[in-house]
């Protein structure tokens, strides 16, 4: 890979841009010990299976291990927000009713989430 | 699709949750306003604000209503259908969270540099390089005022100076993420959500001093931590941030991991040290620091992780940006690991100058239980505890210090009632005792000797006599011991002393235990009236401590008794007595 030089970073800063819709799965030991790597698995799956237009990510412990595992979905047209405590059964709604019917999921969100 | 969203939470937990009611009831509004397919109403599990009634929030207004009473819900539907503000609902919360040092944890992929590089990374880096020189690198450190997030709270840059001014034909930089205090783990989750940000902040202080080499020094328990970090050096030697003539420059550093065994002592700088030298890890006496004479006898500078995640944005940002955040003598933030008898334990990132109570109350939402918290120790196993109505006390490095307890790395347990302060401190002391070196008299005999008198109180044989002498050989402790972990062991037995002596009196002239904890001096009995004859006691009861049948009931045997408590969580009916 070519060494980058002081212009060379500017412009890798600037050309990488995250858009479209995500799920975002908290991977650190505290989300792991919680069930993520299984809830990651699924989302993964899902959207191979299902053909959806969502980019499954990984990301570390946004803090609030209390609620672990936690998974941040961005849709386009909605506000992105944090699933806790999410299981096999939640990742199931979050799929259905957020990411394809548009409509977020009731008492699964935990909005303490910063 | 909705226009609109709308949370909802009943966050009043004095009485039975109305979220569904408000839910319906809210519904029907919108539906009067003909507003239902426009606006989308969603109960949450938790709305990040606590015991203020009735909360929504609107988004994407972003509008935060709190202690909405029933009666409001419709004027909420109508001005949601008017696009108006309802003043008098709007919550203005009191404790917010600043996320400097976190900013990227859960939100980008510690994998991939790209994401990293897309939040500003290593501009930092590049700033310092190509515009500021060492000499004014150091400026922005010193006009930040950071100091040292690793415990001792010790300025910055005048450690990175003394480092700089050294002449030498080697430096090292060496980022401490030994992490050994119990309850603790910002650094972990620093290190496995953002592993990228520490490496920048490492590069810059290398390039501080003149270091040509740095090490991490990770506990080996944390190896998601070690394989994250392994992949960011190798993504940051691809990409020419590591290596020869970085970015360019003449500028070279080469980083390594070096593990370490989980030996709390290790975490000291100069134990650190020897521990990378390969020799056993016990401290050495300072002078000469480190930042003169240290790894191999060369100057080096060791940074806790936190630290040096603030590192890149102060040189982004510039030292003046940073210190216009927190308190007169503390800059910047502090994150706490806020863990025990919290309702949502995890990790808090507040501006210094924030209070114990905001912390607790307000952004961790007060205790799981419901009762009322006791205190909150901070600092660890060298920090104390901070009795309840303290609690308003601003977060600094002098604050604490005065309270009799420290900042510490970041831990921070709360604890109700149910926690008693004898027995607090002398968990807190048998870590200590466990994991002093044993090079120095002071660590090796006082902690044990103390340990002993806190065993002998909570046993019920302890004298009045025996807390004049714990102060005593504190103060030995605190006065002659090689290093940190002796010299402040001791803290967690003073603050108990200093704001619960009464506590401790109790256990030596009455023989009673007013939290229930110390088992030599409880005991459990069956409530007759109460029993039910269900026999669950007997059934749980590991020892066969508890006789009798159905028929007759039941009777706890003392001699067999281990005082586990089993009989007492696994009763319905309260009957067991816990006395
Ligand atoms: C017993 C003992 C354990 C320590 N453990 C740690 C640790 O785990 N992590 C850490 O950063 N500093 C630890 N320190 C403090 C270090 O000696 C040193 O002050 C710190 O790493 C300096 O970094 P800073 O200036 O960025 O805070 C410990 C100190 C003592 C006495």
């Amino acid at each position: 890979m070519a060494k980058l030089t002081p212009e060379g970073l500017d412009k890798i800063s600037k050309a990488v841009i995250i858009e479209g819709d995500w799920i975002k799965v908290g991977m650190s030991s505290c989300g792991i010990a919680a069930g993520a790597e299984e809830v990651y698995d699924f989302f993964v799956e899902e959207a191979k299976k299902r053909n959806l237009k969502i980019e499954v990510k990984k990301c570390g412990c946004a803090g609030s291990c209390y609620a672990e595992p936690l998974v941040e979905v961005k849709v386009e047209g909605l506000p992105s927000v944090v699933y806790g405590r999410v299981n096999k059964d939640v990742a199931g709604k979050i799929i259905e009713k957020h990411i394809i019917a548009k409509m977020l999921v009731n008492d699964c969100i935990f909005d303490s989430v910063v | 699709m909705y226009a609109k969203t709308v949370l909802i939470k009943d966050t009043d937990t004095t009485r039975e949750d109305k979220t569904r009611e408000a839910y319906t009831r809210l519904l029907d509004c919108l539906r009067e306003d003909n507003l239902h397919d426009h606006v989308q109403v969603v109960r949450v599990s938790d709305i990040g604000i606590y015991e203020h009634g009735l909360v929504l929030k609107i988004y994407p207004d972003n509008i935060t209503y709190a202690n909405v009473q029933e009666s409001g819900l419709k004027r909420i539907a109508d001005s949601i259908r008017d696009s108006k503000v309802l003043e008098e609902f709007v919550f203005k919360p009191k404790a917010r969270q600043l996320r400097l040092v976190l900013r990227n944890c859960g939100k980008i992929n510690p994998e991939s540099i790209d994401e990293y590089f897309a939040s500003e990374g290593y501009l930092g880096l590049k700033k310092a390089i190509s515009d500021l020189g060492q000499q004014k690198l150091i400026d922005e450190i010193k006009l930040s005022s950071i100091r040292g997030r690793g415990g001792a709270g010790y300025p910055t840059w005048l450690k990175w100076n003394f480092a700089r001014e050294v002449k030498a034909d080697q430096k090292f930089v060496i980022c401490n993420a030994d992490e050994g205090d119990p309850g603790a783990y910002m650094d972990r989750s620093i290190l496995e959500g953002d592993p990228h940000s520490v490496i920048e902040g490492l590069s810059i202080a290398a390039f501080a001093i003149g270091a040509s080499k740095g090490y991490f020094y990770v506990r080996a328990e944390y190896p998601l931590a070690v394989e994250r970090i392994n992949k960011a050096i190798k993504q940051a030697y691809d990409h020419g941030l590591l290596g020869k003539n970085i970015l360019g420059s003449p500028f070279s550093l080469d980083l390594e991991i070096r593990l370490g065994a989980g030996a709390f002592v290790c975490g000291e700088e100069t134990a650190l040290i020897s521990s990378i030298e390969g020799k056993r890890g016990t401290p050495h006496p300072r002078p000469p620091y480190p930042s003169v004479k240290g790894l191999w006898g060369k100057p080096t500078v060791i940074n806790n992780v936190e630290t040096l995640a603030n590192i890149p944005q102060i040189v982004l940002k510039g030292g003046k940006w940073f210190s216009k955040i927190g308190t007169q003598t503390s800059k910047g933030t502090k994150v706490f690991a806020v863990t025990g008898k919290v309702k949502n334990s995890g990790l808090v990132e507040i501006a210094m100058g924030a209070t114990l109570r905001e912390i607790v109350m307000d952004i961790c939402g007060g205790t799981l239980s419901g009762k009322p918290i006791k205190a909150v120790q901070t600092g660890g196993p060298s920090g104390g505890v901070i009795p309840q109505d303290l609690l308003d006390t601003p977060v600094d490095y002098e604050n604490l210090q005065k309270l009799g307890s420290i900042m510490g790395s970041g831990g921070m347990i709360v604890m109700d009632e149910d926690d008693c302060m004898v027995d607090i401190p002398k968990f807190y002391l048998g870590f200590c005792v466990e994991e002093s070196c044993g090079k120095c008299a002071p660590c090796r005999i006082g902690g044990f000797q103390m340990l002993n008198y806190l065993k002998k109180i909570s046993e019920g044989k302890g004298e009045i006599s025996d807390l004049p002498q714990l102060k005593r050989i504190s103060q030995a402790m605190q006065k002659a011991s090689l290093c940190g972990l002796g010299q402040t062991a001791s803290n967690p037995v003073l603050s108990t002393l200093k704001y619960f002596e009464a506590e401790y009196k109790e256990h030596i002239l009455n023989k009673h235990c007013p939290a229930g904890k110390c088992s030599h001096l409880i005991t459990y009995n069956i409530i007759e009236e109460k029993c039910k004859r269900c026999g669950i006691c007997f059934t749980n009861c590991p020892v066969n401590a508890i006789v009798g049948d159905k028929e007759k009931g039941y009777s706890v045997i003392q001699e067999k008794c281990i005082k586990c408590g089993r009989c007492f969580d696994v009763c319905k009916f309260k009957a067991i007595l816990r006395k």
